[in-house]
């Protein structure tokens, strides 16, 4: 079985490249508002409809529809936010995350109505993967596209990092996460954050779905198959935490394919929420903590 | 008809009592629990799998799921006992999971995903359907009433005002010397024991169970019944629940109202309907139908 | 619709009103049959052609007359893919809307679950579910299954592939009550064949990748693969096996691999994946009715489902009566080996009130059942993808 380390490591990593997006995106939003919003589901559905319509419906390619689904799913995450989930705000983070998963539903029954339940797949070749010898640790297979999604994945993660670090806005986010309330002292303005960080995190949760849909098939269940290992992600790495979010990813990744070894594949879902029982038990705020938005 | 309408009060009826469960884990103590359904598994295979496996007689099975899943609502309690709100909300829905996880994989014990089939229940095939299905009306609402006024009276003596210190202030409540983490396993247990019940009746009731029948979505279901009833009520956690089974159930008859649509349109929007009705009470009546008066400020779970 | 006809009924009932007790409204009134089927959920790819060929085929009855004078009246409900909903859109179906048959249950723990509530009521259940405890269980004979069980099913993959010349294959299976079962007897009969089945893997269908679990069969590199899979994942396992290079044989049921497969993969990937399903005569009116309701390739679930509302509409047509009952009783009869050989209910409808016999065969089979519900067997055909396209190979 060790001989199959490397192959699943491999996997694993870039599994947990492909989870790390839309972990990012949740994360965001749980930062400025503090909830875990489920809807990031159907946002990671709309996502990968939006990319379905650019690249097959419009014909651009990959790239580009790749950016269409962040900007669509990202509006859509404002508007929604603004029309279901904004006024909930002052009865506590459980209503809201309650009426997120109504939301979600909602999202996802419209996705239907309006598209129906057919598989869809994007015009893009399927490229056969790269077999690379390790020497003493035998051959591993890698997929080219894995290897570009995990690119993707990684210009978005970049180019979110230095948007925070660096711009004037990503700074106030940083400040609403850190404290709210020193923030609204300083006169940043919190609904403007709100939106921002919607927009941002839905985004996300958008690339996030045309990501996984590329390897699926775009459905109206396309995001919720990936819920459950995007909420272990963000746990395992810290609530609100983007590197938190990152790491964790993997770590929910590489747990899933080297449970292999040890459980049925069946349980797999498991997973993820084993390595979040025995993180929070040593580290009740996950791996990176919660501040290091 | 009748027979839908008392099918359905049975639904409703093992819906008010986990609503009630929550009441007393979520309403009082004030912990997020997102894995109502795991209980209510574990309740509903535990009776299912005595009366079928072990041919015990009901009057021990029960009881033993209430404890089954008052058991696990121990374990769940002290294992997040630790964590803040958020995180409770998501490792209880992942502890759902697991146990559907469990139910579909340890086929020697659960037979997996074929479920278990046959569950007995007092006057199946003997009765009129209509009769079998009244008297589970009859036992499923008196498990209410009974489980509404112990907890009406538990939430009155200085047991429930414990937990109410604890839900607003953890800390306070241990400085003045309250042993918060005894209580808060105490309201777990009573919490899940409720499930647990409530998941027996339902497996007798149906005489079939499988791990699909316990998805995540019937969790969402009792949290909405408690937060639109009521949280912290016990008459908002049943109407709360009536008014949810009358929602899921009553958009059924939308089809034939909206012509043209084709059937995957007509299962789209109800679906549709059902979480814009959710927001809406959320939105419009975010105490809940019947708010909590005695309450001294608003319920913050931060 | 519902409108329109309770409308007519209530000026039925007006003109006769003294005399007309409830008995003789409902001997007068339109028939009702009820689809169930997957709209949402898991089953969500397979439920909405189900239901659209049976809107068609209903159409169809009525605009011919309907059945021993009454119209049919569809009614649809969404299982949601989940026993707990199947089985109150089943309490909707049997005691608000009063149907004789529930048509087209999918999921096996949303059949199980149903049936005991059809049997009490004496509803005929149609269902398309594979799993072999279903007609195992106490039914009473309300059961009718078009879909070969699991027994056959894999008896007669493992007996293609051992002709094919594989010597070694093995199965790739989503979590379903019928896994271990069509392993074993796979594994079973390949003996038989001279091959052998060197080992399963069991996964979670809706994960979104499979890269190890492909490995895992990959390793033990077998001659065929048998993909026990639904469309969504097969979509993903035949990316992965593509990618990592597997030029062994695929093979598939032919409900997973259906024409939207194709679409979704494109056809490098799909490239010679071989898929088999119960099947009529290859010139079967039935079936390309079938096609031309859905203006595609059927998939085996469509096929059965316009067998259902047939074998429903012309049992109700042997009986005369529109009851459960009367389905139950005359089910069999419709399958008179000495009859005149049918393929449309409309046709079939049409003999039977001049008093003959007839025999029907359906768009997914023959339809004669044994006493417990099932199939007594049927033809299988065999397809393969080429460029984008399925090509039929045989039909045994």
């Amino acid at each position: 079985m060790t001989g199959d380390l490397p192959q699943l490591l491999i996997n694993g990593l870039l599994a947990g490249t492909q989870l790390a997006v839309p972990a990012i995106g949740f994360t965001t939003i749980f930062a400025v508002l503090r909830f875990p919003s489920f809807a990031i589901a159907s946002h990671a559905t709309i996502g990968a409809y939006a990319g379905y319509i650019a690249n097959v419906w419009l014909g651009l390619p990959a790239g580009v529809a790749l950016l269409a689904a962040f900007i669509v799913a990202g509006l859509f995450g404002v508007a929604t936010d603004e029309i279901a989930l904004r006024r909930l705000r002052t009865s506590g983070p459980l209503t809201v995350a309650i009426a997120s998963v109504a939301l979600t539903i909602v999202l996802e029954n419209l996705v239907r109505f309006g598209f129906g339940n057919d598989q869809r797949g994007y015009a893009l070749a399927v490229l056969r993967d790269w077999r690379v010898d390790l020497g003493a640790l035998g051959m591993v297979r890698i997929g080219p596209q894995q290897v570009q999604n995990a690119g993707a994945a990684a210009v978005a993660m970049g180019l979110l990092f230095l948007f925070l670090g660096f711009t004037r806005t990503g700074k106030m986010m940083r400040a609403v996460a850190d404290n709210p309330m020193l923030a609204s002292l300083k006169g940043i303005d919190a609904d403007r954050v709100a939106q921002l960080a919607n927009f941002i995190g839905m985004g996300l949760a958008g690339f996030g779905g045309m990501l996984v849909a590329m390897d699926t098939a775009v459905d109206p269940l396309t995001g919720f198959r990936v819920m459950l290992s995007i909420f272990a992600a963000a746990v395992v790495g810290g609530l609100g935490s983007i590197p938190g979010a990152v790491l964790g990813a993997f770590v929910v990744g590489v747990g899933e394919e080297f449970s292999i070894i040890l459980l049925d594949p069946t349980y797999r879902t498991a997973v993820g929420f084993l390595a979040i029982l025995i993180v929070l038990s040593f580290r009740p705020r996950g791996l990176l903590g919660e501040r290091a938005i | 008809m009748e027979n839908y309408l008392l099918a359905m009060a049975v639904f409703a009826g093992c819906t008010a009592l986990m609503a009630l469960g929550l009441n007393v884990i979520f309403g009082l103590a004030g912990m997020i629990n997102l894995g109502l359904v795991g209980f209510f598994a574990i309740g509903a295979y535990a009776s299912a799998l005595l009366t079928v496996k072990l041919h015990l007689p009901l009057v021990l099975a029960w009881p033993a799921a209430i404890f089954a899943a008052a058991a696990c609502g121990v374990a769940v309690a002290l294992i997040t006992a630790r964590l803040r709100g958020d995180y409770l909300a998501i490792v209880t829905l992942g502890f759902s999971e697991v146990i559907r996880l469990v139910a579909s994989n340890e086929i020697w014990l659960t037979n997996g995903t074929d479920g278990i089939s046959a569950i007995p229940a007092p006057g199946r095939g003997v009765l009129s359907p209509l009769l079998f299905n009244l008297q589970f009306v009859v036992i499923v609402w008196i498990a209410v009433g009974v489980a509404a006024l112990l907890i009406a009276r538990l939430s009155a003596a200085p047991f429930g005002r414990v937990l109410r210190a604890i839900r607003e202030d953890d800390v306070i409540a241990s400085v003045a010397g309250k042993r918060v983490l005894r209580f808060k396993l105490q309201a777990f247990a009573i919490g899940a024991g409720l499930m647990g019940l409530a998941g027996a009746l339902y497996a007798h009731f149906n005489a079939y169970i499988a791990p699909d029948s316990f998805q995540p979505l019937v969790t969402i279901y009792v949290v909405l019944a408690l937060t639109a009833g009521g949280t912290g009520t016990m008459r908002g956690a049943v109407l709360g629940a009536v008014l949810v089974v009358a929602l899921t159930e009553g958009t059924r008859f939308l089809g034939g109202v909206v012509p043209g649509l084709a059937p995957v349109q007509i299962a789209a929007l109800r679906e549709a309907i059902i979480g814009v009705v959710l927001i809406l009470v959320l939105t419009y009546r975010p105490g809940g139908i019947i708010p909590e008066t005695s309450r001294t400020h608003r319920l913050e779970t931060s | 619709m519902t409108l329109r006809t309770s409308r007519r009924a209530a000026l039925l009932g007006g003109l006769a009103a003294p005399f007309v007790s409830r008995l003789a409204a409902a001997q007068t009134g339109p028939i009702r049959l009820g689809t169930l089927t997957p709209q949402t959920g898991a089953g969500g790819p397979y439920g909405p052609a189900m239901v659209k060929v049976a809107q068609a085929l209903v159409g169809e009855i009525n605009a011919a007359g309907g059945v021993a004078g009454r119209r049919i009246e569809l009614v649809s409900e969404d299982d949601e893919t989940n026993p707990d909903a199947g089985v109150r859109a089943a309490r909707k179906l049997i005691d608000v809307e009063k149907v004789s048959a529930i048509i087209g249950t999918w999921a096996s723990a949303v059949t199980t679950a149903v049936a005991p509530l059809c049997w009490e009521n004496k509803v005929m259940l149609f269902t398309v579910s594979g799993a072999d405890s279903i007609t195992k269980l106490p039914h009473q004979g309300y059961i009718i299954r078009t879909q070969p069980n699991t027994y056959l099913q894999s008896a007669t993959a493992a007996k293609y592939l051992a002709s094919t010349g594989a010597k070694t294959v093995f199965a790739l299976s989503a979590q379903t009550p019928f896994a271990v079962d069509s392993y074993n007897r796979l594994s079973d009969v390949l003996a038989q064949g001279g091959a052998k089945a060197v080992g399963d893997v069991i996964y979670d269908a809706s994960k979104t990748s499979f890269r190890s679990e492909i490995d895992q069969a990959l390793k033990t590199k077998p001659d065929a693969l048998f993909l026990n899979s639904y469309t969504p994942d097969l979509a993903v396992i035949l990316r992965e096996l593509f990618r990592a290079g597997y030029e062994g044989r695929k093979f598939t049921f032919g409900y997973a691999a259906n024409a939207k497969l194709l679409d979704t993969v494109g056809a490098e990937v799909a490239e010679g994946l071989i898929s088999f399903s119960p099947s009529p005569d290859l010139d079967s009116p039935a079936f390309a009715k079938v096609r031309a309701i859905l203006g595609a390739e059927p998939d085996p679930y469509s096929c059965q489902v316009h067998d259902h509302i047939s074998l429903a509409a012309l049992a109700i047509g042997k009986a005369g009566a529109g009851t459960g009952t009367a389905i139950h009783d005359n089910l069999r009869a419709i399958g008179d080996a000495a009859g005149t050989k049918i393929t449309s209910a409309v046709e079939g409808l049409k003999l039977l009130a001049a008093g003959k016999a007839v025999n029907f065969e359906g768009a997914s089979g023959p339809c004669k059942f044994t006493p417990a519900g099932d199939i007594e067997g049927c033809r299988f055909r065999f397809d393969v993808a080429e460029k984008g396209k399925y090509r039929l190979l045989s039909l045994i």
